[in-house]
């Protein structure tokens, strides 16, 4: 099964846990497991038009994909994605 | 030894205007910025003194690798017994002071007493051959603008400088240290929390020039192994995503998610203006205005550093940072980034911290003495702090000191300091650091931004990331390049020719908190004052029925201050601030 990294931020759904496998064979598919496992975790990463927010970068096996089609990228089931965001103060 | 050698720190007596050089010691030398500034501070500096009197010492450390070829890593620590929090501070910042300094093998500057003639100004010149103090009193009461471009026709072109505004010069404890970065040499970078400009401005001294001259960067011990980490570390922080190259501002959006984008003082955790304060704005605004991202120092391979012009496509302001967009902000419930640019470059002409001053103004806000959202009155207002009214000299003391002048009762900060942009309701382990930090609150010494963690895993996390941070402000590398202690251990060791082990790095970060505590402890300071203010306990904030206070038990809090073994998330935590 493909496996879900979540960076720190986006760990309040999930209760602070940062890795869950789950089953799917597109990255929206995964992250809709997630979601299902751990409502609310969804609305982080996607926008009111079901597009990834502009601020979250999303990985495949360490490879960033394209905001536009990220969301159809098949994963394999050894795949990582791999969820970023930016955080800092300054 | 092998590595760099010859280092020295200049010894300034304000008193009678002396100065005196001594070798730095061999013993020191991988104690840089904030750690040198602590060891000095807890050695020298009676921890009961005033802070605006001449005990007080300020010290103006770089970091270790300061001056050397190691990527970002120009930062200088300005130090001090803070004004505001009644405790050791140290606050750093980027710009070329730190690298020119480094490169003329000053390790610091330790500036103590203070002249008889509260009215004098100096001016410390540090050169190639000499350091002396000069009068200045020409440049009394000068906006740090001004006073940058004066300072560019008087002095070599190669010079950079360390300045204080007209705040620090009156003394108000949310005054700011600026110093000045490589494109224009504009002074836009500033060491800006805890006051510590009141302290410069207490010592009469209005500005430091460093001219490197021809001096070359620091030579590591042996330049393949080390230029082949700088490389590689490039490589891969430029092969990676990158997260800060359009400016910490970006942040605004998920710091709204979270509910940690304050509004109105603090009574909400988001904003209806996120979408307008948003960075993105700033970004969108440089292909008809102009403006680009930056390096604010050379060397810097981050770049997070927004050049923003006006609708003229004149230079404004640089860099316009999430924090301030919060603070002077959705905090005071404006809604244009232009606006809150605007207070920006008026706070670095003052020379005023930006999260003390927006804070300070919400709360005059709260009270019913300033509309909400009324930037024109805001800008009025920063602009009439250097001439001295009392609502003027509260706002720039400060929250609490605005808290008094106004009486009232919503005062958000800790130790003394007003809270940052992150908001220890929803980021409860951020919220031990403000705690428990030598630093009072301050989002650079522990930020944590993990919202799903469990309170029995606050104490850790908090006492880690302020390990890391301590150790990454004494490097000179800037938080934002996301350094970790094997990172920066790899780096010391191939500076100076000899294995740096974990064990030696999680000591040196951990005697680093140990001596600013037991500073603070010597100035007073007891577990009773580790604890945020009423309103952080008692007003809730976050999404509807998920409003959260801010209640971690003491003995969650005071485990910070057991030294915990390390683990290897320890030295694979990146720097975070």
């Amino acid at each position: 099964m493909p496996k879900v990294i979540i960076p720190p931020p986006y760990r309040g759904p999930t209760q602070g846990t940062g890795e869950v496998e789950v089953e799917g064979t597109t990255v929206l598919e995964c992250l809709e497991a997630v979601d299902h496992k751990y409502p609310g975790f969804l609305a982080q990463i996607l926008d009111g038009d079901g597009a990834v927010h502009r601020y979250v970068k999303l990985f495949q096996n360490g490879d960033v994909l394209d905001a536009g089609a990220a969301l159809r990228t098949v994963l394999e089931p050894r795949d990582e994605l791999e969820v970023l965001a930016a955080i800092a103060g300054g | 030894m092998s590595g760099p050698s010859g280092d020295k720190l200049i010894y300034v007596d304000m008193t009678d205007q002396s100065v005196s050089v001594k070798d730095f010691p061999d013993e020191w030398k991988l104690l840089g910025g904030r750690a040198l500034s602590a060891k000095i501070l807890l050695a020298e500096c009676d921890p009961s003194c005033d802070p605006l009197g001449p005990d007080n010492v300020l010290v103006m450390a770089p970091g270790v690798l300061s001056g050397t070829a190691a990527p970002t890593s120009g930062r200088i620590s300005i130090g001090g017994k803070s004004p505001l929090t009644g405790g050791i501070k140290e606050a750093n910042t980027g710009g070329q002071p730190g690298q020119h300094l480094m490169k003329l093998n000053v390790r610091g500057i330790v500036v103590k007493g203070q002249p008889a003639d509260a009215n004098a100004r100096f001016a410390l010149e540090v050169t190639a051959d000499d350091a002396k103090i000069v009068a200045a009193d020409d440049h009394k009461g000068k906006w740090n603008y001004a006073l940058c471009m004066d300072l560019h026709e008087q002095y070599p072109k190669t010079s950079s400088f360390i300045t204080c505004g007209p705040a620090g010069e009156m003394r108000l404890t949310g005054a700011s240290v600026a110093t000045t970065d490589q494109d224009n040499r504009y002074p836009a970078r500033h060491a800006a929390r805890g006051g510590l400009g009141a302290v410069m401005g207490s010592k009469g001294l209005k500005y430091v020039m460093v001219d490197p001259g021809k001096s070359g960067v620091r030579q590591p011990a042996d330049r393949k192994p080390f230029g082949e980490l700088c490389k590689t570390y490039t490589k891969d922080y430029l092969d990676g995503p990158q997260m800060f190259k359009t400016g910490t501002s970006s942040v605004v959006p998920v710091a709204n998610m979270l509910h940690t984008f304050p509004y109105k003082n603090r009574v909400e955790g988001q904003s209806p203006d996120a979408q307008t304060l948003d960075g993105a704005r700033i970004v969108e605004s440089f292909e008809t205005r102009g403006g680009e991202m930056h390096n604010c120092m050379t060397g810097c391979i981050v770049k997070c550093s927004n050049v923003v012009h006006d609708a003229q496509g004149e230079y404004k302001t640089s860099a316009l940072e999430f924090e301030t967009l919060t603070l002077l902000g959705a905090n005071c419930a404006v809604a244009s980034w232009e606006d809150v640019a605007d207070m920006d470059r008026l706070c670095d002409e003052v020379g005023l911290d930006t999260i003390e001053t927006g804070a300070a103004i919400a709360i005059l806000m709260d009270a019913g003495q300033l509309e909400w959202g009324d930037a024109a009155a805001m800008k009025k207002l920063i602009a009439e702090i250097p001439e001295g009214t009392d609502r003027g000299k509260a706002i720039g003391n400060g929250a609490v000191a605005t808290g008094k002048f106004t009486g009232h009762h919503r005062v958000p900060t800790g130790k003394g300091q007003a809270i940052p942009a992150w908001d220890p309701r929803p980021l409860k382990a951020t919220g031990v650091s403000y705690c428990t930090s030598p630093m009072g609150a301050d989002h650079t010494a522990g930020l944590i931004v993990n919202p799903g963690l469990q309170p029995d895993q606050f104490a850790w996390e908090s006492q880690k990331v302020q390990i890391v941070n301590a150790v990454c402000d004494s490097s000179g590398f800037c938080q934002f390049l996301q350094p970790n202690l094997d990172n920066i251990r790899g780096f010391y060791g191939a500076l100076y020719g000899e294995e740096v082990t974990r064990e030696q790095i999680h000591d040196q970060g951990w005697q680093c908190l140990e001596d600013e505590w037991e500073f603070n402890r010597q100035a007073g300071f007891t577990a009773a004052d580790d604890r945020l203010a009423d309103c952080l306990m008692q007003d809730a904030i976050g999404a509807e029925g998920m409003k959260q206070v801010f209640d971690v038990p003491a003995e969650i809090i005071q485990a910070v201050y057991k030294r915990m073994p390390a683990q290897d998330d320890l030295f694979e935590a990146k720097a975070s601030g």
